[in-house]
């Protein structure tokens, strides 16, 4: 496509030809209004006087007869000007007047005509002029013509036509220059951002958009996009750390099952040997495929396809539920587990999704919290409990285990990430990562406080703006 | 039991009776794994390997349950069972899909099937469940006192009594029980034990419902000397009168 083609088709120049014909239209019809107005004035200016002469004369040959008429007619006719006279008898002769010739037929009838005619100095090559003129039959059968060149009319008629020529050529080449300054300066930063894409297609998905700062159309898109494209770029990263995760750990397990089938084939020596690997087996395919699980399911929450899902919850029902399910798990592993929920604290979420990361929170501070001599005088205790704010509702899972160093507060949610002193305990290092991607899916964040001594995870989620009339719980 | 057995055995089951089965799955292996299997322990299963194949066979009828794939050549499995369900064939579906989430389950059951089981699965938990899909025809939902041995629990006055002892349950011990009670004689694992009598379906990790029934156990096995509840290695629970 050349320069010139492709700025013809843009929207701005196409706008620009519209805004071009609608202007010439409206500057074209105020000019006819002008001239048809002009026109009309001047036609009425000359009747009335012409009308007014008429009476006069009329009035001078009532008196004075066709002699004194005929008097005044030629006195009249010698000053300079564009006003025509005549006097003829009631056949036609000229008496008196300027008027050389006139076009045939004028006379024979009284009224308002307008008409050729030609001056009494003027030759037969002369052009003819055009008057509007008044024939009036005297008492007696005289006829007399008083009439007014209209050449000042057609002037006036002239002088609008050319300005009207001129004032839509202008239109048209200002209009036309405007449209393609704008045009040119539009494609020109379109251009910028198509330049901007195409790298980012080719894989730059660090490129972003230019932004002019002038805080127009084209600035509020590019920002838009540029937000959709850090958007874009972080799931990228998500996706790409994920599979990166992936083939680290779900390779190590898949060696380690390997491994494990290999030696059984090699020093099996008899069919409970067998039996025993390939139960082996089986536990540890479960174990990947919890891990494999529990992946796609922080991938599904991060992508926010659960977000179609959701309904307004009770959080206290939700704490109830899984403390429930719990308590005899706590117990037996000589931790109290108690809810408190003082009141209904209504959130916008998906009971599933939130019942499991409660569940993987209570779980962890189990796991961690128990006590780690059987002697302990007390019983540890977990404190499950839904707080109203203004805004928000928290969901705190409170232990007195050892807690999580400060520095590793924020790794902790990474996924695969361990402590140090928890690599010996079970898991896949993907269970507060899975409760923080719940916690943004809902909008809110996952977040750890020192309970001295232990761990207080607080889940704080947005209040439920309405409540719906449908409650799941 | 055998010993290192990870499947139950029919000998376990209350009256084992031979179910006809159709895996409607385009994965020939899976398929003949699964006809194998459902074979050994007893019950008859036939395969197609389409959508059109397994409506047409499904149409005939006389199967105990189907199970359907969800993505199948042909004609998917949730439009299969909307067909079937459209010329009132009510065989009890249970669906089997590698889509495991929430939603995906939601919409397989509304489309008509019974049951939803994500692979890759257990094969003793796709047992379990399609018995229970094929018993629940017999309507035993209607009973208001269910009778296992010499325990008894009554539905509506939600009184629970082994003997001449009254037993004192816990709300959710009192549902634990009476799914379990409902589903006697049949294996029941964890998994359907967490989705019927606490409504969640995601995984925990943690076995939490094994503390559930041992300390549901302790409460109606305790003292006596004739047990339950018993574990079924590799699969579940199940609550049975051993003296029969």
């Amino acid at each position: 496509m050349t320069a010139l083609g492709k700025l013809v088709r843009t929207t701005a120049f196409k706008l620009t030809l519209v805004y071009l014909v609608v202007f010439a239209a409206f500057a074209a019809s105020l000019l006819g209004y002008f001239a048809w107005n002009t026109r009309r004035l001047i036609t009425e200016q000359i009747t009335e006087t012409v009308d007014a002469e008429i009476r006069g004369l009329a009035e001078q040959y009532n008196q004075g007869g066709i002699r004194r008429l005929v008097l005044i007619i030629e006195r009249r006719s010698r000053q300079p000007g564009s006003s025509l006279y005549l006097v003829t008898t009631p056949t036609g002769e000229g008496l008196a007047g300027n008027v050389g010739s006139l076009e045939p037929g004028v006379l024979d009838a009284a009224g308002w005509r307008e008409a050729a005619y030609r001056r009494h100095e003027e030759t037969a090559e002369a052009a003819e002029h055009v008057a509007l003129m008044r024939v009036f039959v005297l008492p007696g059968g005289f006829r007399l013509l008083v009439g007014r060149d209209i050449i000042e009319r057609e002037r006036v008629r002239d002088v609008i036509a050319q300005a009207a020529r001129w004032s839509i050529a202008l239109v048209i080449v200002l209009g036309l220059a405007g449209g393609f300054f704008v045009t040119r300066r539009v494609l020109k930063r379109v251009d910028a951002m198509t330049d901007t894409t195409q790298t980012i297609m080719t894989g730059d998905l660090g490129g972003r958009l230019p932004v002019a700062g002038t805080g127009d159309e084209l600035d509020r898109l590019a920002s838009h996009l540029n937000a959709m494209l850090a958007r874009i770029e972080t799931l990228m990263h998500g996706l790409k750390q994920v599979s990166d995760n992936i083939a680290h750990d779900l390779k190590t397990p898949l060696t380690r099952l390997r491994n494990r089938c290999e030696a059984a084939l090699r020093n099996a020596r008899g069919e409970a040997d067998y039996r025993a690997a390939l139960e082996a087996t089986i536990e540890e395919s479960d174990e990947l495929i919890r891990t494999f699980n529990a992946l796609l399911m922080i991938a599904r929450a991060e992508s926010g396809q659960a977000r179609e899902n959701m309904d307004t919850v009770d959080a206290a029902e939700i704490v109830q539920g899984v403390v429930e399910l719990y308590e005899p798990l706590a117990e037996e592993n000589g931790v109290t587990l108690r809810g408190e929920t003082p009141a209904p604290a209504l959130v916008r979420g998906n009971r599933e999704l939130l019942s499991q990361a409660l569940a993987n929170l209570i779980d962890n501070a189990i796991k961690y919290a128990k006590p780690q001599a059987p002697t302990e005088a007390a019983p540890r205790e977990i404190v499950v409990a839904t707080q109203g704010e203004a805004d928000r509702v928290l969901l705190s899972v409170a232990d007195r285990g050892p807690g999580i160093p400060e520095a590793d507060r924020g790794r902790v949610v990474e996924r695969f990430f361990r402590l140090e002193q928890s690599r010996s305990e079970p898991g896949s290092g993907l269970g507060l990562s899975l409760v923080s991607a719940v916690a943004r899916l809902h909008g809110g964040e996952l977040g750890f406080e020192d309970n001295r001594p232990g761990l207080k995870a607080v889940l704080a989620l947005p209040r439920a703006t309405s409540p719906d009339r449908e409650r799941t719980g | 039991m055998g010993p290192g057995n990870s499947l139950h055995s029919s000998e376990s089951r209350d009256s084992p009776v031979a179910m006809r089965l159709l895996i409607i799955e385009d994965d020939a292996d899976a398929a003949d794994y699964l006809v194998k299997a459902f074979r050994e322990v007893g019950h008859v299963a036939d395969h197609a390997a389409d959508g059109e194949e397994g409506l047409a066979l499904a149409l005939e009828g006389g199967y105990d349950v189907l199970i359907v794939d969800r993505m199948l050549p042909k004609r998917d499995g949730l439009t299969l069972i909307g067909m079937l369900r459209a010329k009132q064939v009510d065989t009890p579906v249970l669906i089997l899909s590698a889509l495991g989430e929430v939603d995906d389950r939601v919409k397989g059951l509304r489309a008509g099937g019974d049951d939803y089981l994500p692979k890759p699965y257990a094969f003793s938990e796709l047992l379990a469940r399609v018995e229970v899909l094929a018993r629940r025809r017999g309507g035993r939902n209607e009973d208001t006192v269910y009778r296992v041995g010499d325990l008894e629990l009554d539905r509506l006055s939600h009184r629970v009594s082994r003997g001449d002892t009254e037993i004192v349950l816990q709300p959710r011990e009192f549902r634990l029980l009476e799914y379990l009670m409902r589903h006697a004689g049949q294996v029941v694992t964890r998994t359907m034990l967490l989705e019927n009598v606490w409504d969640y379906h995601f995984d925990p990790q943690t076995n939490v419902i094994d503390v559930h029934i041992s300390r549901l156990r302790s409460k109606i096995d305790k003292g006596f000397t004739q047990p339950l509840l018993h574990t079924v290695r590799g699969a579940g629970y199940m609550l049975r009168d051993g003296a029969r």
